[in-house]
This record gives structure tokens, C-alpha cells and sequence, in this order.
């Protein structure tokens, strides 16, 4: 898990443009999405959804479904290892 | 000066004129079916788009020679319909042209040729068909996202304000493409079925294809509708989300009866841009109960025409006109179940009604929306007197080989000759904290940082400032992203946070989030900047919109090459 959480917090820096943050200044429980944290929006939610099919092979057909999967990186790694196909 | 609508002609799948269309409407019938396959998808796709041995019989009518693509075809053809119905002759010096569209010929797009053929450039592509008609003035494009079609109504109108033509011909096209359709199933935006505009059952909205044009000029003749007011405001929230209250598209609305002389009590219906998302129809409730106009028959024509983009605005305005000269109110077609916060009066079958004025709105990508009156002239008001605006330039900024100046000052400079490193410097120079920055595209990432430091010291009301900016090749540098992306990896690979790039007028939107902007906002493709009858138009949208200031100019990047230069003017006729 501590891998996966690792990996996933480099593949979002990189797909979301998080130019000026850094892994460690991502903590794996605090929500992603609103104000303060790393400030993602709506257009980010479907970038997420994308790294999840192109990298771990899950399909998320409505975004609202996303809403609890992506509260924090934690909360991403577990659906992940849950539903990992690739 | 009342300007009118004076001819018109749509051309769908639906039909090849106006009067196919609105007999289409009247029986009910949608251009809208499910594709399982198709040439513009992967997936299948539940759209509206044109039977190509139609339009290749309909072009062989018009002569129309193979080497124009679709879009100019269908530009063409609604042109040459509404000169058949005028005696007009665009060699006349008097005649405007002006073009919206969200991505003209998006079609030819091929990211491995580095040069193209040129033809895929906005500013060619008007070329090409001004050539066509031998026409005495280039058109000028008008690529405000989902609102081009009625901001360049809005232009078109201005532009005879200002004396610039007697007479415009507006003419609004898109034609879809794997680039278009892969861009909107990566928003998730696409509804399988028919689009439920406003119902609790909406899922997405259609895409579709078509083109609309008008003739607008001061003459009235028997069949005339005048178009008598318009406004664009921003929401300065979201480059892609729609306002969480709808108060800026309730500004365009309001500003646009002001400038009709009109009263909420005195529109018959609204047509909204009603696209069936959930997002946009929530955020259209709130606008026109904000704007007083709840209690007025609401109506989308999207479940007919789907969303025909840099079209819609006109087709849409177009049969509103005719409702108004009909005396009939289209339904809005499948509409069952009250689905939007705040409630709206839709009706799903076509009524009877006394008509006198209505109200068309448009919402788009970068925050913008639109709004216009029509009006039949026996009902007209006295317009919306204004005084004319004094326009100076109180501060001009210019962005080129890692040099940003202010005046004739160096303010930034860069060792480096690397764009994306001179930007980084100098975006960090400014101290501005918005980590939303690097995930712009390059051209945003020039207008976004020339405007830290040209609106520095510089204090505003969110209304009275208005932002207009141009360049000849309207997001180029990243439609070439999305496409490499798409043709390599597939639609389904399309990237939301590139393919919300490819809209030229995001800059614009960027520049308004950050700095809070919500008066007039467009993007024109012209060949050059700051020309004298796009100052013409720009002094007549402050006067009409009543600006304070206006941010306007050139902001163009295609890989490493990039220009901008944007003056702030001050109307020293201001009046709050």
C-alpha cells in the first residue's frame, strides 16, 4: 500500500501539472478536492479518472461515483488495490 | 440606430433554409438519432450530423468546387442563401462579414505535418471564404466558445453602431470531429439519449452540426425582427464550471433588455442555452429568476438541432425570430419532469401566444455568457440612450524574446531564449501565489502573466472592466495537443485539461478568474491587432456596455514563437 500511495502521489503531480509540490508535501489523508490541501478541481476529478484507466485499467463511468474514491490519495490507493485489473 | 434582422437562413440536417427547418420544428422532428458508428467517434455516439452525399449534393447546386472542406461549404451555403434573399453584393466596401465558430476546420488538424497546409488556421479559413465571394472585407472571426454565435450577433450589431459597415452578414458554423466529440465524452458530457434540457432525467447534452446566417442592417422592411440589445459579461470563477449562482449570465440578460428599453414584464419567452448538462441548466434557473423572468415561458432548442457550438447562438436566434413573427412557441421537446433548483416555466409542446419581445442567452467554456433581445418593431422601445465613449490608453504592455515591457520600460527579462522558462521566471517575479498557473496552456500561461504585471496599482469594479483580445491562429498550439493525443492513443485517451485549451477565448477566461472581470469579453481572429475597425467596434462596446476600462490586443503562441501586446484604455466618458 505504502508503495502504491507513493507511486500514485508521482503520477498526480505529473498528470495534474503540480509543478511546485513535491510527494512529501502531499499527506495521504487530507482531502484532495477544495479549498486549501492541493486545491483540485472538477477538470482535475476527470484527469484522475483517466490516470485510473490508462494506468490501472478501471473503468469510472460517472464522475459523481468518484466523489468518496477520490477524497485523499489513501482513499485512491484502497479502490485501486480493491479493483486492480491491469 | 435600431438595427434589424433582415434575412436568414439555417442550414441542418434538418433541412437546407430557414423554412425546412421551422417546418422540421413544427412537426416535432429532431436531427438528433444514435450513431453506432461513425466518422467522427470511436464509440458510439447519439448526435446530429450531415448525410456528406447531401451536403456533396448541395454544394454541386452552389458550384461549389472539392477544394473547400465542409465548413466552408456550410458557411458558403448559408451565406449565398441569405444574399439570394437580399440584393446585397459583398464586393460593396459598406458590408461586413463576421464568422463564429469554436474550431472551423478543426477536421484538417494533423499534428504531424509542422507546417499544415495553412487551411487549418482560423484566419485562413475566412480568408478563403471571402475570397469566395469575392467579398470587399475579409470576415472576421468571432471564436468565443459556446457563446460565438450570439456574441458575434452582438459584434455584427456594434459594428454598424460604430458606422465601421452599413449592413453584416453574421454567419456561425462547426462541423464535428473526432477532435470535437473525443474532447466532450472526456468532460463526461454526453448524454446517450436525446437531451432532456431542464428535466430532473437530463444526463449530458448532443453534440450537432449545422450553420445559421443573417443579414443585419438599419433598413425595416415587412418581415423584419429588430435586434435590440445584447451584452457578455463573465463569471470570472471557472474556466469549464458554469457560475454556482448564475448571477453573471443575469448581468448579460439585464444589460441586454436595458439596451432594448425592455422590461422582464415585457418578454414573451426566453430561449436559454438549455444544453441538458447538469451544470448549466442549474446554473441558467438561477440567472433568469435573478433577472426577474421566472414567470416566463422558458425553451431550449437543443433536443432538435443538439449542440450545434459556434452555430447554436445563430440557428437559435434565428428561429426565435420566427416564433416571434409566427406567434408560436416551440416546446421544448421531451421535457416531463421539473429538474433545475429553482423552478422554470418549460413547456414540451409548441403553444399558440401573443408575442413582442424575446430573450436568447448563451453560456460558455472560459466563463462567458451572452445575451440578446428580439423584438418585433411594432413593439419596439426607445433605446438605451448613451453618450460616446472618450477611449485613451493609460498603459500598454508588450511580451517578446524573453522581454516583457511596460511602456517603453523593461520590467522582466530573461537569460533564457526558452518560453517555458522565461514565463516561469516571470510569473514568479510577480509573487502571485495561484498554483493554477502551470497547469494553464502556453498562450494562457503569456496573456495570464502579461496581466500581473499591466493591471499592477490598477483598481476595478468586476462590471466595468470588458477584455477583448486577438491573434490569427486562435489556440492552434494546443489543438495540435489534443490531436497528437488522440490519433496516437485514441479518443478515449483525450485529456480534459488540454482539450479545455483548445478554445482560444480561455485566455480570456484566465485573465478574468484571476483578476475578477465580468464586464464584455471576446476573442477575434484577425490577421493584424489593434486595426482601426476593431478599435471602431471596441469604443462602441465600451460606450454600449458601459465600461470603465478594457483590456485589448494581440496574445499569439505557437511553440516557441509568441508575441503579445495589450493596451489597458480608460473611457474618460465613464458615468457609474
Amino acid at each position: 500500500m505504502e508503495e502504491l500511495i507513493e507511486k500514485l502521489k508521482g503520477e498526480l503531480i505529473a498528470e495534474l501539472n503540480l509543478e511546485e509540490v513535491t510527494p512529501a508535501d502531499i499527506d495521504a489523508e487530507a482531502p484532495l478536492f477544495g479549498d486549501g490541501g492541493l486545491g483540485l478541481d472538477s477538470i482535475d476529478a476527470l484527469e484522475i479518472i483517466l490516470i485510473l484507466e490508462r494506468n490501472y485499467g478501471i473503468k469510472i463511468e460517472n464522475p459523481a461515483q468518484g466523489k468518496e474514491i477520490f477524497y485523499s490519495v489513501k482513499t485512491l490507493a484502497e479502490y485501486i488495490t480493491a479493483n486492480q485489473k491491469k | 440606430m435600431k438595427i434589424y434582422i433582415n434575412a436568414d437562413s439555417i442550414v441542418t440536417p434538418l433541412g437546407f433554409g430557414t423554412q425546412e427547418n421551422l417546418a422540421a420544428l413544427c412537426s416535432y422532428r429532431s436531427a438528433l438519432s444514435a450513431h453506432t458508428t461513425s466518422d467522427v467517434a470511436d464509440t458510439p455516439i447519439f448526435m446530429s450530423e450531415f448525410n456528406d452525399h447531401t451536403i456533396r449534393l448541395e454544394s454541386k447546386i452552389l458550384n461549389l468546387e472539392s477544394q473547400y472542406t465542409k465548413f466552408e461549404r456550410l458557411v458558403i451555403m448559408s451565406i449565398t442563401d441569405v444574399l439570394n434573399q437580399t440584393h446585397i453584393d459583398l464586393e460593396d466596401k459598406s458590408i461586413g462579414i463576421v464568422i463564429s465558430t469554436t474550431k472551423g476546420n478543426t477536421v484538417l488538424i494533423d499534428h504531424t505535418m509542422e507546417s499544415q497546409d495553412g487551411r487549418v488556421s482560423l484566419w485562413k479559413t475566412s480568408d478563403r471564404i471571402g475570397r469566395y465571394f469575392g467579398a470587399a472585407n475579409r470576415p472576421i472571426i468571432v471564436s468565443n466558445a459556446c457563446i460565438s454565435g450570439v456574441s458575434a450577433m452582438i459584434v455584427g450589431k456594434r459594428l454598424i453602431e460604430a458606422g465601421v459597415f452599413e449592413s453584416v452578414i453574421v454567419a456561425g458554423c462547426d462541423v464535428l470531429s473526432h477532435f470535437i466529440t473525443s474532447g466532450f465524452k472526456s468532460f463526461k458530457s454526453l448524454s446517450a439519449n436525446r437531451c432532456l434540457p431542464f428535466d430532473a432525467r437530463r444526463d449530458g447534452l448532443n453534440l450537432g452540426e449545422g450553420a445559421g446566417a443573417v443579414l443585419l442592417s438599419t433598413d425595416m422592411g415587412e418581415h423584419s425582427v429588430q435586434l435590440a440589445g445584447g451584452a457578455i459579461s463573465n463569471d470570472a470563477n471557472h474556466i469549464s464550471g458554469p457560475s454556482r449562482t448564475g448571477y453573471e449570465l443575469n448581468l448579460a440578460i439585464q444589460g441586454a433588455m436595458r439596451e432594448a428599453g425592455v422590461a422582464a414584464s415585457d418578454i414573451s419567452f426566453v430561449n436559454t442555452h438549455g444544453t441538458a448538462t447538469v451544470y448549466n441548466d442549474e446554473m441558467e434557473s438561477k440567472a433568469v429568476t435573478l433577472a426577474g423572468l421566472q414567470d416566463r415561458p422558458v425553451q431550449s432548442l437543443k433536443p432538435y438541432f443538439g449542440h450545434t457550438l459556434g452555430a447554436s447562438g445563430i440557428i437559435e436566434a434565428i428561429v426565435c425570430a420566427h416564433e416571434l413573427r409566427m406567434g408560436t412557441l416551440f416546446g421544448t421537446m421531451g421535457f416531463e419532469k421539473p429538474g433545475t433548483p429553482m423552478p422554470l416555466k418549460v413547456l414540451p409542446e409548441h403553444k399558440r401566444m401573443k408575442m413582442r419581445h424575446c430573450v436568447k442567452t448563451a453560456s460558455g467554456f472560459g466563463g462567458c455568457n451572452a445575451a440578446i433581445v428580439l423584438s418585433l418593431p411594432q413593439y419596439a422601445k426607445p433605446e438605451l440612450e448613451t453618450e460616446p465613449a472618450a477611449v485613451r490608453s493609460i498603459k500598454s504592455i508588450s511580451v517578446f524574446n524573453s522581454q516583457i515591457k511596460v511602456g517603453k520600460r523593461i520590467v522582466f527579462s530573461s537569460k533564457s531564449t526558452e518560453y517555458n522558462v522565461f514565463i516561469r521566471e516571470a510569473f514568479k517575479k510577480l509573487a502571485d501565489e495561484n498554483q493554477k498557473f502551470y497547469k494553464m496552456d502556453n498562450q494562457c500561461k503569456l496573456g495570464y502573466v502579461a496581466c500581473g504585471y499591466l493591471l499592477d496599482n490598477v483598481n476595478f469594479e468586476p462590471e466595468e472592466m470588458g477584455i477583448v483580445v486577438m491573434n490569427a491562429v486562435g489556440s492552434l498550439d494546443t489543438d495540435l495537443d489534443h490531436e497528437r493525443i488522440i490519433s496516437e492513443q485514441g479518443d478515449a485517451m483525450a485529456s480534459p485539461s488540454v482539450f479545455v485549451y483548445t478554445l482560444p477565448n480561455v485566455v480570456v477566461g484566465e485573465i478574468c478568474i484571476r483578476y475578477k472581470i465580468k464586464g464584455e469579453n471576446t476573442f477575434f481572429v484577425s490577421e493584424g491587432h489593434e486595426s482601426e475597425k476593431t478599435m471602431k467596434y471596441i469604443e462602441k462596446a465600451m460606450e454600449r456596455a458601459n465600461l470603465h476600462y478594457c483590456i485589448t490586443g494581440w496574445c499569439e503562441l505557437i511553440g516557441n514563437r509568441y508575441r503579445l501586446n495589450f493596451n489597458l484604455l480608460e473611457n474618460t466618458n465613464y458615468k457609474k
